[in-house]
């Protein structure tokens, strides 16, 4: 310890600096990539360099062309996923911030249980237990709504259950607003920005999902990651990087608006 | 009375639908393979499968493997995040907010797209090798598609994952404590080490398992990035897709889950018992 001369060493400065080199280097990690793909999808030949040959949209044109299909299924899939998301988290949401009952805790371990859950293995146990709901896509839709469900009540319930919502409710009730009007003028207003925040955390994971998809989906209807996946697997460098360029502008502009909303959910397991 | 009944009623019908829903796409389905993974030829009870996978040197160097990748993922995005995200909840900087934006993006992007980011920065075209080539004369930094390669993917989606958990607990840091050490005369690491981290241990552990378990269950990174380096996750698609094994694959799933939920719920209770013994309520 150095008591003599405390300005000799300035910790929190220190702590600052260090943090704020850390968060730049993982910041850096992060966005890098992001740039590559983009320079690499717009390069004639990658293989001499970046732009050799010169700057080029063909393989973007391409690239979409290619995953247009399985773009419009992702988006049919993830918008379904959403409204089965505001019919079963919504309720669940709803108990678990403003009733008080026995086993409320355990139903709230519950709803953090499909994060635990490898999305491998969940596929797995889904494709082999219901073999005949794949065709039609059923299997798809559950596997999406397991997997987005748990972000979905735990980003809800916080502003839900917030004493000041319920207190302004309780006025309005009191004032004799009926439960629906309460609930179109006093509730919705309140919880807009979590709805928001996650009504895009839901459409975004399941845009993204991989590990459940799978397993399940049928050949005519593939999600964007599996024809992604197989662009990886098969296809050419520029190609395989204007299909992520595409998704990426899909998925970038809504996790910037889901961390100014106020943050993404990680699942407090 | 009839008023109170039908609020029970209520609550217990809108406090059901969540379990149904897991009961019948979760918790049944994988009951059912794990039934179907220890039932034999005749319908017998045998373990022949657990047997199998479990002393197999294959299968277990697959095991170990998925526990090096996310134990080594997990320390270094600790050891990254934990600083980067008392920067991002401090009180002075202007690039907090667009710090904060960055290292939340890669919660969005799937396990392959990670893979693909490793292989255009150190695949054997990718930017890093290339720019040693010109530099140097001769390729070099290639390691995409080994070890290390699989690793940077791994540490790439843990980092969201461990800021944004430290992020939350960073305002139990009070600056106040933090003057106080430097006062003292506390040095950058003491404070770190008799402040700031015991003070962050509860959510340094959530973190920590929170990572670990998404480690075991990390498919599509190492889906693309694989080159025999073999993990759990890609085994089990194996299993099933390639050597149409569903019951091997079930069997390896059961453990992958029995293993992976462990970590999350048994750590998280741990560290309950461990505040309660210590007499240490909500904060």
């Amino acid at each position: 310890m150095n008591r003599q001369d405390p300005k000799k060493l300035i910790p929190k400065d220190q702590i600052r600096g260090i943090g704020r080199l850390f968060a730049w280097a993982c910041a850096t990690m992060c966005l890098t990539p992001l740039i590559l793909v983009f320079a690499v999808s717009t390069t004639q030949v990658w293989q001499r360099g970046p732009w050799a040959g010169g700057f080029t949209l063909k393989y973007l044109v391409q690239g979409w062309n290619t995953i247009s299909p399985y773009a419009w299924f992702s988006i049919k899939l993830a918008f379904l996923v959403l409204i089965l998301n505001f019919i079963i988290g919504i309720p669940t949401s709803w108990v678990l911030a403003r009733h008080r009952f026995p086993l409320r805790n355990f139903l709230f371990s519950l709803t953090n249980v499909p994060i635990a859950v490898p999305g491998i293995a969940m596929g797995l146990a889904l494709i082999i237990t219901y073999p005949l709901l794949r065709r039609n896509g059923f299997l798809l839709v559950a596997g999406h709504l397991l997997y987005t469900l748990p972000y979905f009540i735990s980003s809800l319930t916080p502003q839900l259950s917030e004493s000041s919502v319920q207190d302004v409710e309780w006025v309005a009730a009191t004032l004799g607003a009926n439960f629906p009007r309460r609930l179109i003028y006093v509730i919705y207003p309140k919880i807009r920005t979590s709805l928001l925040a996650a009504t895009i955390m839901v459409v975004t994971l399941s845009m993204g999902e991989f590990n459940v998809s799978f397993f399940l989906f049928n050949p005519q209807n593939k999600p964007l990651p599996v024809e992604l996946y197989s662009a990886y697997i098969t296809g050419r460098i520029e190609v395989a990087a204007a299909i992520t360029l595409c998704f990426l502008c899909f998925v970038v502009p809504a996790a910037i608006l889901l961390e100014r909303l106020g943050g993404a959910k990680v699942g407090n397991a | 009375m009839e008023q109170e009944l039908w609020k029970r009623i209520r609550i217990a019908l809108l406090s059901l639908i969540f379990p149904v829903l897991l009961g019948g796409f979760l918790f049944w389905p994988l009951l059912s393979l794990g039934l179907e993974s220890i039932s034999g030829d005749e319908g017998a009870l045998s373990l022949a499968l657990y047997k199998e996978v479990l002393l197999s040197k294959h299968y277990l160097s697959s095991f170990w493997n998925t526990f090096l990748l996310s134990l080594l993922s997990t320390l270094i995005a600790l050891v990254v995040c934990i600083p980067a995200g008392i920067y991002i909840e401090g009180d002075e900087g202007k690039d907090r907010k667009l710090l904060a934006v960055a290292l939340t993006i890669p919660l969005s992007l799937p396990g392959i797209v990670i893979g693909f980011f490793v292989i255009i920065t150190f695949g054997f075209t990718g930017v890093v090798p290339k720019l040693f080539e010109i530099l140097t004369g001769t390729r070099r930094l290639a390691f995409a598609y080994t070890f290390y390669g699989m690793l940077l993917g791994y540490v790439y989606f843990q980092i969201p994952r461990v800021v944004l958990t430290i992020r939350g607990a960073v305002s139990n840091i009070s600056q106040d404590v933090l003057d106080s050490a430097r006062t003292l005369g506390a040095s950058t690491l003491q404070t770190y080490w008799y402040v700031i981290l015991p003070t962050l241990k509860p959510s340094i552990i959530s973190a920590a398992s929170l990572s670990m378990a998404t480690g075991f269950g990390a498919f599509g990174t190492a889906a693309t990035l694989s080159r025999g380096y073999r993990v759990v996750p890609l085994e089990i698609a194996t299993a099933f897709t390639e050597n149409f094994q569903p019951k091997l694959a079930g069997a390896m799933s059961i453990i992958l889950v029995l293993i992976t939920t462990l970590m999350l719920f048994g750590i998280n209770k741990l560290v309950d018992l461990d505040k309660r013994s210590r007499g240490e309520g909500v904060r």
